[in-house]
């Protein structure tokens, strides 16, 4: 460890790091200690060349930039003088010279660094009367990207970006000087697992995803923290919400989960959360045979009879399926219902799909560790005791094992189907009664990853339809039901729920939604980091 | 320095290299104790068989050296002596920094830019000459100058530096 | 073609008129390879080291930092291989003394370069020369043929344990790549954009090994320090400043060429008396002394002696000794434009004061020549100036900003005229 004195205050910071890098391990970094920067990024390779993080360093005669400058014991850094402050001036009226002056229609407005750091650190006008530099305001690089080669500030954040995160390598810097420009390789896209993330990272409004363009003004937008749930890696986002809609995910980040990336899969989930074909009302299945719409109370109700007459014949005889997609709570809560039920049939399928030993995992769901974790076993164990013949009812979350059970043929012998789901599924058909579930982005809870990391999720949008978590239809079922532990009368509240969880399952200690925080913690109960 | 002047008229676009090419660029990659270190030499050799580093010929060379295409033509655009574009059958190349220019370099330039019906940096229309300025050829005190291709010329006045271009074929 | 012998002629240059010198068997025969030998088989490496060191040689690149102290800083021990690189990528405008050592010379740089292989360990010597020196290039590969196949390089030099491998190396046409870091990328295969710093070549080099960088004329000085010794070299230029140099003078004057010549000489004894002067009995208006990145000195500051201490007293440097003489009808903005121009070019893109700074110094100097600056341009150049000092990767930014700083200094009078005539008012100066 070094001891090194920054701006007058005392720290410990670990050796061999540079100044920018401690700032970052004590979290102080543009966070109680501003050192503006473009270049540099916590996540890539150390380059140097933006020149604007330079900081006086006692002892040395030159200022030096904290990205590059590896900290030493008794070090003393000062961030902010006069000194300093002449320094980025220059580097920001520099980096102004060539850049349009079209913030009024650039999509970045708003989370600009440029504007930012100018604001914060820049001269009050411009002295250049020179023209800028014309070149490219629209240069395809791929199907996600678009390049404005004119508000580029050079920094190669994307460059090195792929060439070391994507490791697809397909940007480059060409030319030299004030000549240089981003470019593609003829015939050779932007165009990988991860290629929007180099419009997060670009600091300026030169790379934009293709996605947001122009959708809506960031200022807009409130960044509300939650968890992508496109795979079982469980990546930390920022839903970007207005009009109580979702417009993106950004990626939060998450050392110990993805850094600061995503992939473009699951950032375009968020596509998913006001899709066209969400299930927004109760259905129950009519005389006639097709499913119409009915009131929460009425298909409560219809369920509740179906249940019942199913079980008068004795236990045992209803199976559940749980959804990986589902929180923690609401499985919690199927668990609860189905040992009241005293049945122990309870499986999960987790869809599965490509994997890259980086950010994207085989499961395509984002709890399949939570339902395990939980005791929900694979769905064959469903399929099995259904193929036998032992199941006359079942309560499906999700649609994720309708090919293991055998399709929509396997359940039509069933007496009774229950489904909760969020999208409309082929398991309609076969269902008797349907409710509209929520999805992770509109309830409170948990989300276990791949690798037992479990994560809150908090509502940041309200559907526009009716729907409700599964956690709760469940209880009011269970309530209808009148079963051991559903309580009559008593309002779901999925915080309660999810201190029941930590209290009940010992894996599940110290992990309720307040304990993890937006970072998240390991299962494995309370003393875990 | 001008480079990647107007496209010369040209056949089809280079792609592969010959053999005795591809013999001596391994040759030169036995020097390094990376072979990476012989892109430069390996653009040169391509280059004299072809005259300019097209993408189809980035992509065979970055086969060879196991890299992108991308990190090829990245060099490319970086050094003035590669084209990423057909050139003339000659490069004439008037210097024009401080020590030439003191010494009538500039005047010499507009009298080949007249001479030829080009403007530096483009190409004249039969192919024939690719005129360009470029900066400090190392040959300060015998200004003005210009080199073809590889070779010096200097001295100059400028109907010597009219007769010198006319008589490149 | 070839490049003719200086006027004035040293120990580097004494048989230049000679081309038998250029040829391995006429170098020998001069004396050639001994110092060499002398080196390797009567001296230990730390030796010869301590004897360049005390001897006083400075790196005649332009930076001047001294040469065997650089070859100290190589880590001892042969854990993994040792490079050396030859800076041949001459490229200050002005300067051309390393082509006339390279066409005229090789084998006395070859030696020089033996020398300091054994000197500092290093087992494989890359020499980096500019694409453009093409003759150069091919008189350097004769030499290295005539070496190996004399026993000069290759394994066992001369009988002896030391193995030494020369590989050169061409350029492509890019002005910062002669920046030793920029070099050792461009060496790399890639694009000649200097390194941040640390690490430095001597721990992180060529390939990611130790690395020595050291220029032409400095290599060809070594082999005469260990034949005639640090007392004969220090009693040669400066106390400071020891040895020859070569200048290379161009510009306004008689007889522009190359001159062998101690360190310490005055600069107006080089224009005029060795020059000649400016022609036709016009007068000199100022004379650059070191290659384009050095600041401009004017007519009355001329009784300066080159070298280092003495020409930073007047805010200018030796650099690589390439005198650039301008008479008076010289336009001093015309000047700036030329300069800023080549600085623009050549930046490598890297660096924000850089990159932005070039371009901006030449768009305000362009206007001013035109007719169109104010007078607040001036003090806006001298500001961006100041920006692009001393906050980049490598001193290139500095490079480009001294000139335009020098010319402002003693030329301020030149630019105001522009600004108030809203024309250049040197109709007799040179074409831009």
């Amino acid at each position: 460890m070094a001891n090194v004195i920054i701006d007058g205050v005392a720290y410990e910071v670990q050796d061999g790091r540079t100044i920018l890098q401690a700032l970052d391990d004590l979290g102080l970094l543009m966070n109680g200690v501003d050192v503006p920067h473009y270049c540099w990024h916590p996540k890539l390779s150390i380059d140097g060349s933006c020149r604007l993080c330079q900081v006086e360093v006692k002892g040395q005669p030159k200022l030096q930039i904290a990205c590059n400058t590896v900290v030493a014991n008794g070090m003393e850094i000062t961030t902010a003088n006069e000194r300093v402050q002449k320094a980025r001036e220059g580097v920001m009226e520099l980096l102004l010279v060539n850049h349009p002056l079209d913030c009024p229609i650039c999509d970045q407005a708003g989370e600009c660094k440029l504007q930012d750091y100018a604001y914060e650190y820049g001269l009050t006008h411009a002295r250049t009367k020179e023209p800028r530099r014309p070149l490219k305001k629209r240069a395809d690089l791929g199907p996600t990207i678009l390049l404005d080669q004119e508000r580029c500030i050079l920094c190669r954040r994307c460059v090195r970006f792929t060439r070391e995160i994507s490791k697809t390598g397909e940007l480059c810097v060409a030319s030299r000087g004030d000549r240089s420009t981003i470019e593609t390789f003829p015939g050779a896209p932007l165009d990988n697992d991860y290629s929007m993330n180099v419009a997060d990272i670009c600091p300026v409004g030169a790379l934009t995803t293709k996605d947001f363009r122009f959708k809506i003004r960031v200022w807009f937008l409130d960044e509300r923290p939650g968890v992508c749930t496109g795979c079982a890696n469980g990546c930390n986002v920022f839903l970007g919400v207005a009009n109580n809609q979702v417009y993106r995910y950004v990626p939060r980040r998450n050392d110990a989960v993805n850094d600061t990336w995503i992939c473009d899969e699951g950032r375009m989930s968020y596509k998913r959360i006001g899709a066209a074909d969400r299930v927004r009302e109760p259905m129950v299945r009519s005389a006639g045979g097709g499913l119409a719409s009915a009131k929460l109370d009425t298909a409560i109700a219809a369920a509740a009879a179906k249940l019942r007459a199913v079980t008068s014949g004795g236990a045992g005889v209803v199976a559940a399926l749980g959804s990986a997609h589902a929180t923690n709570e609401d499985l919690f809560v199927l668990r609860r219902f189905c040992e009241a039920l005293g049945t122990e049939t309870m499986g999960v399928a987790v869809p599965t799909g490509r994997a890259d030993g980086f950010l994207i995992k085989a499961e395509k769901a984002a709890n399949g560790a939570g339902a395990r974790a939980l005791g929900f076993k694979d769905a064959q164990a469903v399929a099995d005791r259904l193929k036998a013949g032992a199941v006359r009812a079942l309560i499906v979350l999700g649609d994720d094992a309708l090919a293991v059970l055998g399709g929509e043929a396997a359940l039509a012998k069933l007496e009774c189907v229950i489904l909760l789901a969020t999208h409309h599924t082929p398991l309609e058909r076969a269902a008797d009664v349907v409710f509209p579930a929520r999805v992770a982005a509109e309830k409170l809870g948990t989300l276990t990853n791949h690798a037992g990391r479990v994560q809150r999720v908090v509502p940041a949008v309200e559907p526009a339809f009716e729907a409700y978590a599964e956690g709760e239809i469940l209880a009011r079922l269970g309530e209808a039901l009148g079963l051991q532990g559903f309580a009559p009368g008593r309002r779901y509240d999925a915080r309660e729920v999810s201190k029941l969880l930590g209290e009940a399952v010992p894996a599940f200690a110290g992990c309720d939604v307040d304990a993890v925080g937006d970072e998240g913690r390991p299962l494995g109960g309370a003393g875990a980091r | 320095m001008t480079k990647n002047a107007s496209a010369a008229p040209s056949g089809a676009e280079p792609k592969e290299l010959s053999a005795e090419s591809r013999a001596r660029i391994e040759r030169e990659m036995a020097k390094f104790p990376k072979k990476r270190g012989a892109l430069l030499a390996a653009l040169h050799i391509a280059q004299e068989e072809h005259g300019w580093i097209s993408p189809a010929l980035a992509k065979t060379l970055a086969a060879l050296f196991e890299i992108t295409p991308i990190e090829v033509m990245e060099v490319v655009s970086f050094y003035n002596m590669f084209y990423d574009r057909p050139q003339g059958r000659h490069h004439v190349y008037v210097c024009t920094n401080l020590p030439c220019s003191l010494r009538g370099a500039r005047g010499l330039l507009r009298a080949l830019e007249s001479h030829l019906g080009v403007r530096a940096g483009e190409t004249t229309p039969d192919g024939r000459v690719t005129l360009g300025h470029e900066e400090c050829l190392g040959a300060c005190a015998y200004a003005p100058m210009l080199r073809v291709g590889p070779t010096y010329h200097e001295n100059l006045d400028v109907e010597q530096a009219k007769r010198l271009v006319d008589a490149l074929e | 073609m070839a490049l003719t012998a200086p006027y004035v002629t040293n120990y580097l240059t004494q048989h230049f008129a000679d081309d038998a010198f250029g040829q391995v068997d006429g170098y020998v025969a001069r004396g050639g390879y001994e110092a060499a030998r002398k080196a390797i088989t009567r001296m230990a490496p730390d030796e010869v080291a301590t004897l360049v060191k005390d001897a006083g040689l400075q790196g005649r690149g332009g930076a001047g930092f001294v040469a065997g102290l650089k070859w100290t800083f190589m880590p001892k021990g042969a854990d993994k291989p040792k490079y050396l690189v030859c800076n041949a990528d001459e490229s200050e405008p002005g300067s051309f003394k390393d082509r006339i050592l390279m066409e005229r010379g090789p084998h006395q740089m070859l030696e020089g370069i033996l020398i300091a292989a054994w000197a500092t360990g290093a087992e494989k010597t890359f020499i980096y020369i500019r694409g453009e020196y093409a003759f150069a290039a091919s008189q350097l590969e004769r030499a290295i043929e005539e070496a190996y196949s004399r026993g000069y390089l290759g394994s066992r030099v001369m009988g002896t344990a030391l193995s030494h491998d020369v590989v050169l190396v061409r350029g492509a046409g890019a002005y910062i790549c002669g920046e030793e870091t920029g070099l050792l990328e461009s060496l790399e295969g890639k694009k000649g954009q200097p390194r941040k710093k640390p690490p430095f070549p001597a721990q992180y080099g060529a390939f990611g090994m130790p690395t020595t960088v050291n220029n032409v004329e400095t290599f060809s000085h070594v082999p005469h320090i260990i034949k005639n010794g640090k007392e004969w070299f220090r009693s040669i230029g400066t106390e400071k400043s020891p040895g020859t140099t070569i200048f290379g003078v161009s510009g306004h004057v008689v007889r522009p060429g190359l001159y062998e010549l101690p360190l310490g000489t005055k600069l107006d004894e080089i224009v005029f008396e060795h020059a000649g002067g400016v022609p036709d009995g016009r007068r000199v208006k100022g004379v650059i002394p070191g290659g384009m990145s050095m600041p401009i000195l004017p007519a009355g500051q001329l009784d300066v002696p080159m070298a280092n201490e003495f020409l930073r007293e007047r805010k200018s440097m030796l650099g690589t000794g390439g005198v650039m003489v301008m008479d008076e009808t010289t336009c001093m903005v015309r000047v700036g434009c030329v300069i800023s121009w080549f600085f623009r070019d050549e930046s490598c893109g890297q660096c924000t004061q850089c990159r932005e700074g070039t371009g901006w110094m030449n768009k305000i100097l362009n206007r001013i020549e035109r007719g169109a600056g104010t007078r607040e341009d001036l003090d806006v150049l001298l500001d961006v100036a100041g920006k692009m000092e001393g906050a980049t990767i490598c001193a290139f930014s500095d490079a480009a900003a001294w000139p335009v700083q020098g010319l402002l200094r003693h030329f301020r009078e030149d630019f105001e005229a522009h600004v108030r005539e809203q024309k250049c008012p040197f109709p007799a100066s040179f074409e831009l």
